[in-house]
Order: C-alpha cells, then structure tokens, then sequence
C-alpha cells in the first residue's frame, strides 16, 4: 500500500505534466519512466483528453511507441507510450533537451545545403549539356 | 427635453467617439508608426512596405475604428477581410513570389552554380537565432519564425511567420524589412571583419552567357527538384517559378507584365496594410517585439558571416577563387546586398565590378531562405 501511495505521490506530476497513476520504475532530473495498468489506447485517451485545448502539441504513431511531442515552451518535451501488448504500458515522460534542439537545427541546416548542392548539380550537368549542344550547333551553321 | 435627457444625448453621443475610449498606449503606437513612415518617406528605407505598414498601424491603433474587428453580423471589417484572405490564407506572400518571379533574371545564378553554395551558407544565422530565440523564452514555432528574418526575404518571413506564429507576424515583417534596407550600413563592417584586403580585390572570371534555353528549363528543373525535396515551401516557390517561366518562355508577355508591375503593387498595398493592421496596441506592446527587433539584427550579421565564410570555406577547394565579398549576398534582400558587395569592391578597385557575381547568390539566398522556411514547416507539420 506505501509503495502505491508513495509512487502516485510522486508519479502524480512531473514538470507540470500530469501523470497517469502508475509504479515509478525510474526518474531522474531529465526523465520519468512508469509502468501503468491500462493499456495503450486507454493511456493515449488520457493524455488527449489532457492536452485537448492545448497549443503546439504533435502526436506520432510509431511502430513501437506513441510520441507525443511539445512545440511549445513547456518544461517537458516529449511522453513516450510504449505500445506492449500485456496489461500495463510504459510511459517515460522526458524534459525538454537542447541536443533535440540542436540536432534537429544542424540537420535542417544541413538540409539546406543538400536541396541547394542537388540544385546546383543539376544546373551544373544542365550547363554542360547545353554547352556542348551549342558547339555542336556552331559548325553546322558555318 | 429635459436636463437629463439632454445629459444622456451628450453622453450618447460621446461614447460614439474615438475619445471617450482613448488610453495612452495608442499614443506609443502612434510613435511607432511615425517612426516608420519617416523610414519610408524621408529616409526612404523600404518605402513601398513601410509605408503601408506604418499607416495601417497607424489607422488601427483609434479606439472604436471599424477596422480589424467583426461586425455584429460576424462579417470582417476592411482590414480584416485585407488580413483574413491575403494573409491568413496565405494568398499574398505567394502572389508576391510570382511578381518576383516574373521581374527575376537567374542568368547569373544559372552561369555559376556554384553561388547556390553561398545561399545556403547565408542560411546560418537562421539557424543560431533559433537557438537564441528558444534561450529567450519564445515557443520552437515562435523561434523558427523570428530566426527566418535573417533569410532577409520579406514575403518568405510572413509566409512562414503567418504559418506557424501568426502573433508575431506585425513584429517580424517589420524587423525583415527594416534590417533588409538598413543592409547597406549592417553588412560592410562584417565583410572588413571577416576579409583581408587581398581577398576584396579578387578579381572573378566573366560569368559565360546563358542561353535562352537555359533559362527557360531552370524554373522547370528548379520546380520540380524543391517540389521533390521541400514540398512544404512549394507554394511560395511553385509561384516564384511559374512567374519566372512566364518571363523567360516570352510568350506570354502581358501575362508576365501584369505579375511584375500591376499584380504585384496591388498584392504589395494588401500585404503592406494587413501587416500595419494586426499591430495593435495590445498585441503589441510586450517585450517580445524589443526581442524580435534585436534578435533579427544579430540574425542578419551571422547570416552575412555564414554567406562570407562559406565563400572563403570554398576558397580553401576551388582553383579559380571566388571575392568572398559576394558571400554576403546570400541573404537574398535582393539586389541591395548585392550592390553592397559591388560598391564595398569597388571601393578597393575601382576595375572590379562584382555585381552580377553577387546577383547568383543573392538569388540563391532567395531559394535557400524559402528552402530553410519549407525545413521549419515540415518540422512542425
């Protein structure tokens, strides 16, 4: 009974996130990791109903997990809900963190450069092409 | 009629007027809007935007001025029904790409691909005012939006902002088209910084003509690779496309003039006045829009850096070397920055004439500030 009441204490919020009631399995400053008796649809209906009126959030179906992400400025930045097939369902809820940050802006940078090195590839193969078109055209006109 | 009949029809008719309702943090904006309209008409900075802008501002910001609300009815009033199909729709930036399609050569861009290289290094501060945005307490939409000012290109900076963070749309039009006629004074100390004297004097090679043909195909391979690669920007860029291929095909000529003259002064006053609109006192008024006017200004100095950098990165590879002066170009703000380049070169040898150097990354910086808007849209779609 302590440790329920001691896990829903404490599982009870996390970054200003409310949590599903659940066993804690870990937490640290950055994360939040719970096992909750309900199953996936049932946990992802709590955290929809929760975030229904809120700004800037993205939901994400992926193979193994449902990734709810915030674009917002709020402390936490994403709720993993694994997807298991049995009775409970981890649930990490993770704070906010300047390496997705960083990552997703230096590979958008990056991006950047490709579309515009393909482009200048292309322009590049094309010039050449028309080029030689033209020298060829050159000798018959003469 | 008595005393207090009479009081009540005073008083009636007072609370119809503009002073009854009167607060002083109009007067705030109304300096804003001065300031503004002096940019545009005495010092000529951006007139044909900052014009609009500053007397929309202006006419909104009267109490009780039938302007930007809605009516009992629920239908918009006239700036209103300006913003909620020009901008909110999305309509004019893209309009306005078409004009600038059809007004653009790409010859200089076609004959040194290579500048393409510069645009996307121009990108950089893009990027780092993100960064910088986010640390100040801005939503990622927000940060993306306020970071894109540094592109230096007006109609993608509303596009996008309109996209993801139409609050901030007043501030962030504004601080485009601010910092982009005040690059003549932002971008040359950052070249000096960043150059030697003997790299100002590189002399470049005379760009080889470009055929018609070629420029006919560009806007077709140009279309079909961003449509491939960054669908989400298509619709500034399918517009600025399709007005190029009007321009170059040459056979629709009317239709090419009507973009670039008539369409686009119709579409700039819509967009201009909208813009001035949605700056009220009380949307404005905060700390966001000091952020976004200091912000947008370390913006568009690391994107002049990134665009001459990257020209000196290149330096490092290529035989015959490039002036890294026309690295700067790459913040589009088409085609002062590119005059810039050519007067700053000029200024240390009166025979190097850089500006249809500049004019290829000038125009890439075009592509790659609407290329890095479509990174942001997909990453919040």
């Amino acid at each position: 009974m302590l440790v329920v009441f001691v896990s829903s204490v404490f599982g009870s919020e996390f970054l200003g996130l409310q949590l599903p009631e659940g066993k804690i399995l870990e937490k640290t400053d950055t994360y939040i990791k719970l096992e909750v008796p309900k199953s996936h649809d049932e946990i992802l209906k709590f955290y929809k109903d929760l975030l229904k009126n809120e700004k800037d959030i993205k939901y994400r179906d992926w193979a193994e997990m449902t990734y709810i992400e915030d674009d917002g400025a709020r402390p936490w930045h994403s709720i993993n809900i694994y997807k298991n097939q049995g009775q409970t369902t981890i649930v990490q809820v993770n704070k906010d963190k300047w390496s997705w940050i960083i990552g997703t802006l230096v590979l958008r940078y990056i991006a950047v450069f490709v579309v515009l090195v393909i482009l200048m590839i292309a322009l590049s193969i094309s010039g050449q092409v028309f080029s030689r078109l033209f020298k060829e055209e050159e000798p018959k006109k003469v | 009629m008595t005393y207090n009949e009479i009081l009540d029809l005073l008083r009636g008719t007072l609370e119809t007027t503009g002073i009854w309702h009167f607060q002083w943090n109009v007067i705030v904006m109304w300096l804003i809007a001065f300031f503004f309209l002096y940019l545009a008409v005495v010092k000529k900075y951006e007139p044909l935007l900052l014009l609009p802008i500053g007397f929309g501002m202006f006419l909104v910001n009267f109490p009780k001025v039938p302007l930007m609300g809605w009516t009992e009815e629920g239908h918009g009033e006239l700036l209103r029904i300006f913003y909620h199909y020009g901008l909110e729709w999305e309509v004019i930036p893209c309009v306005i790409f078409l004009g600038l399609g059809a007004m653009t050569d790409f010859g200089p861009l076609i004959s040194n691909p290579k500048s393409l290289i510069l645009g996307a290094g121009a990108q950089l501060g893009v990027f780092i005012t993100f960064t910088g945005t986010v640390l100040a307490g801005f939503t990622l939409k927000e940060a993306a939006s306020v970071g894109i000012i540094g592109g230096a290109d007006g109609p993608t900076t509303i596009y996008l902002t309109q996209h993801l963070a139409p609050q901030l749309l007043g501030a962030n039009a504004l601080a485009a088209y601010s910092y982009m006629a005040m690059v003549p004074l932002i971008q040359p100390p950052i070249i000096k910084l960043l150059t030697t004297e003997q790299e100002r004097r590189i002399k470049m090679k005379q760009l080889r003509p470009v055929s018609k043909r070629e420029k006919i195909i560009f806007p077709i391979v140009c279309a079909g690779i961003i449509a491939l690669l960054v669908p989400s920007v298509m619709p500034l860029m399918g517009m600025f496309m399709l007005g190029n291929f009007m321009r170059e095909s040459g056979v629709v000529g009317r239709l090419s003039d009507t973009a670039q003259n008539a369409l686009m002064n119709i579409v700039t006053i819509f967009l201009g006045v909208s813009v001035g609109a949605t700056m009220t006192a009380e949307n404005f008024l905060s700390h966001k829009p000091l952020f976004i006017f200091g912000l947008g200004m370390i913006d568009f100095m690391v994107c002049t850096a990134g665009g001459v950098i990257t020209a000196k990165v290149m330096n490092l590879f290529l035989k015959e070397k490039i002036n890294p002066i026309i690295g700067a170009a790459g913040v589009s703000a088409v085609p002062m920055a590119a005059r810039v380049c050519q007067n700053l070169a000029l200024k240390y040898d009166k025979t190097n004439y850089l500006l249809m150097h500049a004019m290829g990354p000038n125009l890439a910086g075009v592509i790659g500030s609407a290329a890095a808007a479509g990174m942001f849209i997909a990453m919040f779609n």
